[in-house]
């Protein structure tokens, strides 16, 4: 930690804050729903009777937006393109790790890397312009518009804004730059998952792309983003219609609420 | 029945169903009365607002927060993506923002922002967090009184969000503070005084069952009673109190006991229990919910019955059937043969399946026929065995009793109907023009059977969609007789 420069002596202290916040924030969210009682049975039906069929249709909302589709399917366009982009994108930069291969400071890549970098700008470029039509529909539509908040809109600026500062350094700077960002981005990953942190990537179009992630990634367990995590536990959706073959009974939500 | 009033807004039909532009305030002129004083006193809540009301609603709130998950996820993980807004009939009737389900949720969400969230207590404005106010529980008071409780935005919600455990928390975080609201409070400590939400004394009831039987007779020439208290029966049966003096609710009645009397199954109705339906569910209480549950299981047991079924009544089945044998089983003194409770077209379904009573279908034939299905059975509360039940029973026993018989326009019917408009406790004349815009949806899917179909007839399985459309259909120009219960089809099907 020593030689740290000061700019990355400021990114390794915000990247293990904001990575502390998401992970602490989303872990008490996951045990405050988890440890909520549902006083009573509130399937919505007609709903599976047994677990299996349960698991099913909660999967059936996660993988599918099965319901969405039911009730607009130009929000479910553009909402499932963003998230399936959105997912590959995260999935894509994961596996950077995966191809790269460091010796003594060489970097040997495969033959079909470029292909890897052309789904990200593909992808990329899908996230961009779903989040603009569901930005333009939120400003539009006069139902949804009424019903919109500043998080609202906030949070799809931040996100459009990492796509286009991600897309940017494909477009926007030269190939030697990239590469260099590219070389160093991964050691430094490595050093902060490791506990060795080292200098950062200094360019500034990555600079403002990791910035943005970061405030994204600290903002998320206080925002509705958190829906990725509610999915999971809404009675309406995970329970099971079986009232009168298997009694239900939650000795602590007892006589409090309905 | 309803006066028609000139100040009532009734809707043309054209058979299309457009979706308005918001007009956020349009129905905000349509109240509640509130609850009176020795209603609320009786079933435990304050009077009216006093002091300290803010911290005491603060408290009850995240009291419900911590005991009830759906509260408090929904609470949380609403995206406002806008697939709801569309959804509600209240919305597409009367226009008023305040009346997507999101626009009825951010009602309450506001508030948790403020008090239950760091944003909302940091950036107030900005995260659109407000306090508790006079104001705001005004609005309250007005939205969370339109809502039916009917489930349809969740169907449609991404996340199954469901406004009606919304609604609910918000009438019982209202109750607690001591601003109630004057119909169901009152119909509930009717419960507990006499027995029933009509609040017909036993020896009332009695009567009327008596003239009842001797119109039956005289109609059919058999000797079918309507036994009251009658220890040793096999079955107790509970209907909602309409179905002893209202019309056509009456018709049904007539039809159950053509099916125990055909039957020859033993039965009993009660002048304890003599209601099914359950109105601490729609003000959200589990403990007046509870406690009218009760009554029925005490009742099945000091009559030593084998089984209870349950009438034609919409959010009477979803209470019995899903909250029963968590609040008040389990019912092991009942026989485990059969269903506790049973649904009355289930069992009568059931019998006709088995052969013991048989239908003649041409008594129908002046009848051309469809089906509402009621949303508190549909969305919320299966019959039978197989998942969809609740669906394909009453279809199966409506065919069985009538040859002609449309169903209604996909996207209205089945899991995806619209509300009557009265549900959820707002069937009161004080808000007529909400229930008259809440119908619209359905009126004008049943106005385009009618035009194509020709049909004459809306078999219904539920004592507040029966008395609804009662209401509605001759404020849209139709005679209310063309309204009725599925048992009302039994009772003149019925071979006997
Ligand atoms: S559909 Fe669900 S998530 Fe979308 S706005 Fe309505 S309640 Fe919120
Ligand atoms: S529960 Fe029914 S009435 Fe209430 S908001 Fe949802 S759709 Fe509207
Ligand atoms: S009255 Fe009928 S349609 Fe309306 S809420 Fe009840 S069950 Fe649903």
């Amino acid at each position: 930690m020593i030689d740290l420069n000061f700019l990355s002596g400021v990114y390794v202290l915000l990247t293990y804050f904001a990575a502390a916040i998401f992970i602490i924030g989303v872990l008490i969210k996951i045990i405050v729903y988890a440890k909520t009682p549902m006083p009573v049975k509130i399937a919505l039906t007609p709903a599976p009777q047994t677990k299996a069929g349960s698991v099913g249709r909660v999967a059936s909302e996660i993988l599918l937006f099965k319901s969405l589709f039911r009730a607009n399917k130009p929000t479910w366009v553009a909402g499932y393109i963003f998230h399936v982009s959105f997912i590959i994108l995260i999935l894509l930069h994961f596996a950077r790790h995966f191809i790269y291969h460091y010796h003594n400071g060489v970097v040997s890549l495969p033959s079909w890397y470029p292909l890897f970098v052309n789904a990200g700008i593909v992808f990329g470029i899908l996230m961009f312009l779903s989040l603009f039509y569901l930005l333009f529909r939120r400003m539009i539509v006069d139902r949804v518009k009424i019903i919109s908040i500043f998080s609202d809109y906030l949070i799809l600026i931040i996100l459009m804004m990492i796509a286009i500062a991600g897309l940017s350094m494909n477009f926007l700077i030269s190939a030697s730059a990239l590469t260099k960002i590219d070389n160093r981005l991964d050691p430094f990953i490595n050093g902060i998952a490791t506990f060795h942190p080292i200098n950062i990537p200094s360019n500034p179009y990555f600079l403002v792309h990791y910035s943005l992630i970061l405030i994204l990634v600290a903002y998320i367990p206080f925002s509705k983003v958190m829906h990725f995590v509610g999915v999971f536990f809404s009675p309406t959706r995970y329970m099971t219609d079986n009232p009168e073959e298997k009694r239900y009974y939650k000795p602590n939500a007892k006589d409090l609420s309905l | 029945m309803a006066k028609i009033k000139a100040s009532y807004k009734v809707p043309i039909l054209t058979g299309e169903i457009k979706i308005p532009k918001v007009v956020p305030g349009a129905s905000a002129y349509e109240k509640m009365y509130p609850g009176i004083k020795e209603d609320m006193l009786a079933i435990g809540f304050p009077a009216s607002l006093e002091d300290g009301w803010e911290t005491k609603a603060v408290g009850i709130f995240k009291q419900l927060l911590t005991h009830n998950k759906a509260l408090k996820t929904y609470m949380d993980i609403c995206v406002r993506c806008g697939a709801c807004t569309d959804k509600c009939q209240f919305f597409l009737g009367t226009a008023d923002s305040n009346n997507m389900p999101v626009g009825r949720a951010e009602l309450m969400r506001r508030v948790y922002r403020y008090y239950f969230t760091p944003a909302g207590s940091l950036f107030k404005g900005l995260a659109d967090a407000e306090p508790f106010s006079e104001k705001m529980i005004k609005k309250w008071f007005t939205y969370y009184y339109q809502c039916s409780e009917c489930r349809r935005c969740s169907y449609f919600c991404p996340y199954g969000i469901d406004t009606a455990v919304i609604t609910m928390a918000a009438r019982e975080i209202m109750d607690g503070i001591g601003i109630g609201q004057k119909y169901a409070t009152e119909i509930i400590h009717k419960v507990f005084k006499i027995g029933n939400n009509l609040g017909i004394p036993p020896a009332a009831l009695r009567n009327t069952l008596d003239d009842l039987e001797e119109e039956i007779n005289e109609a059919t020439g058999k000797d079918i009673k309507i036994p009251m208290d009658v220890e040793g029966a096999e079955v107790l049966l509970v209907p909602p109190s309409a179905d002893f003096f209202a019309m056509p609710h009456m018709e049904s009645l007539i039809g159950y006991a053509k099916v125990f009397y055909k039957a020859g199954i033993s039965w009993t109705v009660s002048s304890y229990a003599s209601e099914a339906g359950n109105f601490g569910m729609f003000i959200g209480s589990y403990k007046n919910t509870k406690e009218i549950n009760k009554r029925i299981w005490d009742e099945a047991r000091r009559l030593k019955v084998k089984r209870v079924v349950v009438g034609e009544c919409g959010h009477a089945w979803r209470a019995l059937y899903n909250f029963s044998n968590t609040m008040n089983g389990p019912f092991d003194f009942l026989d485990g043969k059969y269903k506790q409770p049973t649904h009355i077209c289930d069992f009568t379904l059931g019998l006709i399946k088995d052969g013991v009573i048989k239908m003649d279908p041409s008594a129908n034939d002046d009848k051309i026929v469809t089906f509402h299905d009621s949303c508190n059975v549909a969305r919320a509360s299966r019959m039978g065995d197989t998942k969809d039940g609740q669906l394909t029973i009453p279809r199966e026993l409506i065919k069985a009793c009538a040859n002609h018989f449309f169903e209604l326009r996909d996207g209205a019917n089945k899991a995806q109907t619209y509300c009557c408009g009265a549900g959820g406790g707002i069937l009161t004349d004080e808000v007529m023009n909400v229930r008259i815009a809440g119908s619209m949806p359905k009126m004008q899917v049943i106005k385009e059977v009618m035009d194509n179909k020709g049909v004459n007839f809306l078999a219904l399985i539920c004592a507040i969609c029966k008395t609804q459309f009662t209401n509605m259909y001759p404020l849209y120009g139709f005679d209310k007789e063309m309204v009725g219960g599925v048992h009302q089809l039994v009772s003149s099907a019925i071979i006997l």
